[in-house]
């Protein structure tokens, strides 16, 4: 399955001045690929990664995830793909600050509709498998950097996704706490998981067993090509 | 089930919310208190108005008609009933002749006499000179002693019956029966004391237990009766159609006025239901009033929510782009904040209903028999919900149409 985009271009329409973002992408990633997209800012890295979290649809060409189009739904059907495809792990943990571990976690699978009783033993396993078990119950702003990126990691596995999408996530964090989340990471990709980090720091980027560099809305190499060429 | 689920998180996320903006809450929640006390106030003394004018009618019975020379309540030209000539006593007994032996006729009339006991005095007191079968059209039974009989009235015997509230006044403790009391320049001896009854009194009706009954022969010896013009009760017999005795009244009547075809009716027909009817329109006016002031304060109370909805959702920009990132879809989102709208409102309306029942307590001890009904709470609570809907609406609306990226972006 994986995703598949097929000449992807976005153009913001920014004072009827056309910015094009993207200005043709075509690229597969397979099931339990791990990729990193790097790329100087202004490159197109975050409007691709928009496109692959489904928060945003591109202007042409198709994105196909686990085989279904996705290019042109509606925002509610996409919010239901994120719901059930996307795990996200933000540069800014992005955790809802009143809340507690435990409801943060749980949150994804509210808007799944799940059953309180599933939830609560899925979140749990979530929490667990990121080491925060005993922290169930505290908020975020007790907890350390690494700790609430491991929470917002716990968020993003919690309801199986497709691809776990990491944007620059130990942007915020010091080396050794960076060094421990990418630890996580790259033990979740050996249990299977399809993980794409976006991130400028080589050092991150060379976790990934794949790198695909943008400039200026393009592909300029992609390490997966070079090697088959 | 997963709608369920949902509104239940959606519920604690609202309660959460406001939770921690408690002050604020409350601020936003006075003019939604105001708008509520006003709901609940209004109809707690509408009830109130209602349910006390209803006790005090119903003394006078719905089956029973009062022929008078005014009617109870005008319409139209003063001047054309001014010259309509009384209505005397031996009227009554025609009018009873031609009715027949089973329909009642109770003729009375009433005047304004100090009455003393001792040196207990209540100037004014209401003088009602009736008969014996005052008992018959009226629902009113004596509580201890008797009512008038054919005797007292044949004799023109000087005994009196006090309303409850008259009693109390001139006796206070000590037990009236056999007492000898004035009324005007008279003694009189009290043989019984009336029922409570109720009062009309709040909207200038009579005060049925501050009453004290004489005998009608008497009355008219001791006050004269040339001048007066006597109402007369009328009872329709057992089984008769009220509305087919009320034409045979008129019919009769027009024969001892004497009157010819061609001519108006000189007396007037009354019944409770006229009564009723004046009364509620009173209310419904009332009422009108009542709702406009709930109205307007509900209307300020409502901007003022939906004032404090816009500032929450834009506080709040960056949690719904979260929310929408792992796929909160619109309607989770516009029900979140329509909830937490009307939780705001429903806690207003909650503080308003409190504060009522002390409003309606004082109500209560001043002014009127009032209490706070579940109805009513019920439709408070409702209107505010609904408040809190309708001004939590376009802020919901909004927070629901932002585009995820950048409000995740926003700080």
């Amino acid at each position: 399955m994986g995703l598949q985009l097929r000449s992807v271009e976005k153009t913001y329409d920014m004072n009827s001045v056309g910015v094009r973002a993207l200005r043709g992408v075509s690229f597969d990633i397979d099931q339990n690929e791990y990729v990193a997209i790097m790329g100087p800012s202004g490159s197109g890295k975050s409007t691709l990664m928009n496109i692959i979290g489904c928060l945003d649809v591109p202007t042409s060409g198709t994105y196909v995830l686990d085989g279904s189009n996705v290019s042109d739904l509606g925002e509610d059907d996409l919010a239901e793909i994120r719901n059930e495809k996307i795990g996200f792990v933000f540069q800014t943990f992005n955790l809802l600050a009143r809340s507690d571990v435990f409801h943060n976690v749980e949150l994804p699978l509210i808007y799944a509709g799940m059953r309180p009783a599933r939830r609560r033993k899925l979140a749990e396993e979530a929490i667990a498998r990121v080491g925060l078990a005993d922290r169930m119950s505290h908020r975020p702003n007790e907890l350390s950097g690494g700790q609430r990126q491991r929470v917002a990691i716990a968020r993003a596995l919690v309801n199986q996704p497709s691809i776990l999408l990491a944007d620059e996530p130990t942007g915020n964090l010091d080396s050794a706490t960076g060094a421990e989340i990418m630890e996580v990471f790259d033990a979740l990709h050996g249990e299977g998981n399809t993980i794409l980090l976006v991130t400028h720091e080589d050092d991150i980027a060379s976790h990934a067993h794949r790198e695909i560099r943008l400039f200026d809305g393009l592909i300029a190499s992609d390490s997966c090509q070079s090697e088959a060429a | 089930m997963s709608k369920i689920h949902g509104s239940v998180e959606a519920l604690r996320i609202a309660l959460a919310a406001l939770r921690a903006n408690k002050a604020r809450g409350v601020l936003t929640t006075l003019g939604i208190i105001i708008g509520i006390v006003a709901v609940v106030t209004t109809m707690t003394a509408a009830n109130g108005l209602a349910n006390n004018f209803r006790e005090s009618v119903s003394v006078l019975g719905t089956d029973v008609l009062y022929v008078s020379r005014m009617p109870w309540i005008f319409q139209g030209n003063f001047f054309q009933f001014r010259n309509r000539p009384n209505l005397e006593l031996k009227d009554s007994d025609k009018l009873a002749r031609q009715l027949g032996s089973e329909a009642v006729v109770n003729p009375t009339d009433d005047t304004r006499r100090p009455v003393k006991y001792l040196s207990e005095v209540i100037e004014n007191a209401t003088v009602i000179g009736t008969t014996e079968k005052h008992m018959l059209v009226s629902s009113a039974v004596p509580e201890y002693g008797r009512f008038l009989t054919g005797y007292d009235v044949k004799f023109k015997r000087h005994v009196c019956v006090l309303g409850t509230t008259m009693r109390e006044q001139l006796f206070g403790d000590v037990d009236p029966i056999n007492k000898k009391i004035k009324v005007g320049r008279s003694a009189f001896r009290v043989i019984g004391v009336m029922e409570k009854q109720g009062s009309a009194g709040f909207f200038g009706g009579p005060d049925f237990d501050s009453q004290i009954f004489i005998p009608v022969s008497t009355f008219v010896k001791e006050f004269g009766g040339r001048h007066r013009s006597f109402a007369f009760a009328i009872k329709a017999p057992p089984g008769a159609d009220v509305v087919d005795f009320e034409y045979e009244v008129v019919g009769e009547m027009r024969k001892v006025r004497k009157l010819k075809p061609n001519q108006d009716d000189n007396f007037a027909i009354n019944k409770m239901d006229s009564l009723l009817e004046a009364f509620n329109n009173v209310m419904g006016v009332v009422l009108m009033i009542g709702m406009a002031v709930t109205g307007i304060s509900l209307f300020v109370g409502g901007v003022g929510v939906m004032n404090i909805m816009f500032v929450s959702v834009t506080e709040r920009t960056h949690e719904i782009g979260i929310r929408k990132a792992i796929g909160a879809k619109r309607r989770a989102i516009l029900q979140q904040f329509l909830l937490e709208s009307s939780m705001i409102c429903l806690v207003g309306g909650a503080i308003g209903v409190a504060l009522s029942f002390g409003v309606a307590a004082g109500i209560d001890r001043f002014l009127l028999p009032a209490s706070v009904s579940l109805p009513i709470v019920i439709v408070a609570l409702t209107v505010s919900v609904a408040v809190g809907v309708i001004s939590g609406f376009i802020p919901a609306w909004r927070a629901s149409r932002l585009n995820p990226i950048d409000a995740l972006h926003y700080e």
